[in-house]
């Protein structure tokens, strides 16, 4: 084993003053979303804490969530979080290349076993091994191989955590997600097309400084970040309430930041934390500038019938089969009143 | 598929052919019933102004019964209108319509809509309260009196939990309140809640016999 | 750092934060002054409509002092026109906002010397007083 230093020794090595540190926790208090008061806590676990390994794994993914994560304006991540924790395999970031990067993802599962935390971005296809393959190796032999000895898995980005893309219909490579696989290990689902960088960050900041994973939602994704609706926590909201919405993308309504609800706004059904968070080191979230909610954090939200389709739209088919079922009733009606007037004659009949 | 899909899918589909089919197999059955025979000479012609005199005169209550039925009819009214307000101007429904009628029409603000829909519920328990108490009336209520205001409240009151949440997820309260709906688009058709389609029919069909039979409409 | 101002909407809609904020301010303000207890204000965790925040700075207001930190990027210090009403705004190196706060204390936690930093200073000063020639122990008043 080799001796592992905290995150303490790094900071001194590298000059960090304790205001420095301070900073950098009561930023990751905040990434957290925890109340500033927890801030002293923060620094003394930070400071004991070890930089865990990580192996982080590519699948059927467009390595847009990569793309967002070294972009996070969390406590510059690239300069803490990442040494903070030992990045060990990444195709796209490492220099290794070919067998010298699967010897490196090798070398860091024994030294760490049972102590690492695998990250997954991109779905793994089922239907054929050839589909995605990396040095040779299928997705999925490559990714229950890795997760055997991990602590807990991170599935990044929607493919890798409900299916995503390649998993919407039809479906052609039988794309899954890593929860449908691994079952035997913790995994976290860090949902979004991409994912909001810090929200990555978060969860990788919390398992430094707790040495734990974050309480999860149904769907297993961070309480903390997806524990409200995009709907509830935006600032577009008392437009909805009033009645107040956009038709189109560029009448009076939209020019005056109107509810977009009638223009296919996902915001209602889809949690994330985009409306407080936000993007751009916290520019704005799409619907401040000016485009529905995707839903793109939520399960399937390739299949929800059309962005552009309001949420309390029917999803039905063509109008053939209504009109056949009322053919079918109108049928029905007249051999119903063909009864009746049988039944009337005979009563008249009576009468 | 999730509890959503399926509801803003198959079932509101499944919903909306049973209630087309249902409403003009009713429909369709009794206007296609053979006029009954008159036995006395026709006072006056009965035609269509008639109809449309009674489809109004209905609305209210005849004079010697006004005191009698105030509480239930206004209670009535309410449960109406409010859940007329409540289906035709709360804007997402609107957004409903639109998705298969092609036009929309503008909607309320939200507490208006939320003041409705309360409005609605008190009236619709108070009501049942009354049927429940009044002995003549809880003689001659059957399961279709209790499952047709069942079916009527179940949207509304599904509807209503919406904005409050109450610890439930949204997106299964949504699938809720869609199956709520479909569950009254299916039952709709058949039992009493038919008046919704029949109303004028048979007013209109009162009223011609009557005029035709002198009396007073 | 141009890039990284905000782009904002061209009209301003408050929803509503900044009054009960300022509230919140009043009474953290009383538990200061009656009970010694201070409270810190992230805004990072509330849904400000565009334009919103700056509202609320502005009716903060600036006040009498204003201190620059430079530790792992910029960090501006300042009370606002409300003494006991600090306004944080942390930057990484990048010059990216990581952190914005408000805080209802008399001297901010960050502005004070660190016992551990004071420590380092220490050792730092004593090493080059030890290395140092006659000239700079003369100048140390020694």
């Amino acid at each position: 084993m080799k001796t592992i230093p905290t995150l303490g020794d790094i900071l001194q090595a590298q000059g960090v003053s304790r205001r420095g540190f301070m900073k950098y926790c009561a930023a990751t208090a905040s990434l957290l979303a925890l109340p500033p008061a927890m801030v002293p806590r923060i620094a003394n676990a930070l400071e004991q804490a070890r930089r865990p390994s990580v192996i982080w794994l590519s699948f059927q993914e467009c390595t847009g969530c990569t793309e967002s994560l070294t972009r996070s304006s969390s406590p510059t991540l690239e300069g803490l979080i990442f040494d903070s924790i030992s990045l060990d395999y990444h195709h796209t970031l490492q220099a290794a290349s070919g067998d010298a990067a699967e010897a490196a993802r090798h070398a860091a599962m024994e030294e760490n076993m049972g102590q690492y935390l695998v990250l997954v971005d991109g779905s793994i296809p089922m239907g054929n091994p050839g589909f995605s393959t990396i040095a040779g190796i299928s997705n999925y032999d490559m990714l229950m191989e890795t997760v055997e000895g991990a602590a807990a898995v991170v599935a990044i980005g929607s493919c890798a955590a409900f299916g995503g893309i390649p998993g919407a219909n039809p479906n052609p490579t039988g794309a899954v997600s890593v929860q449908d696989l691994v079952k035997d290990k913790p995994v976290v689902n860090v949902p979004g097309c991409p994912p909001i960088p810090m929200v990555i960050t978060a969860v990788l900041a919390q398992f430094l400084t707790f040495g734990q994973l974050p309480e999860l939602d149904i769907h297993g994704r961070p309480m903390a970040f997806f524990g409200q609706t995009i709907h509830d926590r935006c600032y577009r909201r008392p437009f909805y309430e009033q009645g107040k919405f956009a038709e189109t993308f560029d009448d009076e309504g939209a020019r005056k930041g109107w509810c977009l609800f009638k223009l296919g706004c996902k915001g209602p059904i889809t949690y994330n934390a985009c409306a407080t968070v936000k993007w751009n080191a916290g520019t704005s979230f799409p619907i401040e500038s000016g485009h529905p909610c995707l839903g793109c954090s939520e399960p399937g939200f390739w299949d929800k019938g059309g962005f552009y389709a309001p949420l309390s739209t029917g999803k039905f088919d063509s109008g053939e089969k209504l009109a056949g079922a009322a053919v079918a009733g109108v049928a029905l009606g007249a051999a119903a009143a063909v009864a009746g007037r049988r039944r009337q004659a005979k009563y008249t009949k009576e009468a | 598929m999730d509890l959503l899909d399926f509801a803003r899918g198959p079932a509101l589909q499944v919903a909306a052919y049973i209630l087309v089919a249902g409403v003009l197999w009713r429909l369709v059955g009794i206007i296609m019933l053979k006029e009954k025979p008159e036995f006395s000479e026709p006072r006056k012609p009965g035609g269509f102004m008639a109809a449309l005199k009674v489809i109004y005169t209905r609305s209210f209550t005849a004079a010697p019964f006004k005191r009698a039925t105030l509480y239930p009819k206004m209670l009535a009214y309410v449960l109406h209108i409010g859940f007329f307000v409540v289906i035709f101007l709360f804007v997402p429904h609107i957004v409903f319509f639109e998705g298969f009628l092609g036009f929309d029409w503008p909607g309320l603000p939200n507490n208006l809509i939320y003041l409705s829909g309360v409005a609605a519920v008190v009236a619709g328990i108070a009501l049942l309260v009354r049927r429940l108490t009044h002995p003549v009336l809880k003689l001659i209520s059957n399961f279709d009196d209790y499952f047709s205001w069942f079916v009527t409240l179940l949207p509304i009151v599904t509807g209503l939990m919406m904005p409050v949440r109450m610890g439930v997820r949204y997106e299964t309260l949504l699938a809720i309140h869609i199956l709520s709906v479909a569950v009254l688009m299916i039952w709709l058709p058949f039992g009493k809640l038919g008046h919704t389609f029949l109303v004028f029919v048979t007013r209109g069909t009162t009223g011609m016999v009557f005029e035709r039979r002198g009396a007073k409409t | 750092m141009n890039s990284q101002k905000p782009v904002r909407s061209a009209i301003p809609y408050s929803r509503g934060n900044v009054k009960p904020l300022l509230n919140e301010i009043i009474h953290a303000l009383d538990r200061l002054l009656d009970d010694d207890e201070p409270t810190a204000i992230d805004l990072a965790s509330l849904p400000f409509a565009p334009g919103e925040l700056e509202e609320l700075e502005r009716a903060l207001g600036h006040g009498e002092l204003k201190a620059e930190l430079d530790a792992l990027g910029k960090s501006v210090i300042r009370e606002t026109a409300y003494p006991g009403v600090w306004w944080l705004e942390h930057r990484n190196t990048a010059g990216e906002i990581v952190g914005r706060y408000i805080e209802i204390t008399r001297t901010p936690e960050i502005l004070m010397s660190q016992d551990a930093d004071i420590g380092a200073g220490r050792a730092r000063l004593r090493d080059s007083f030890d290395n140092s020639g006659p000239e700079f122990n003369k100048e140390a008043g020694k």
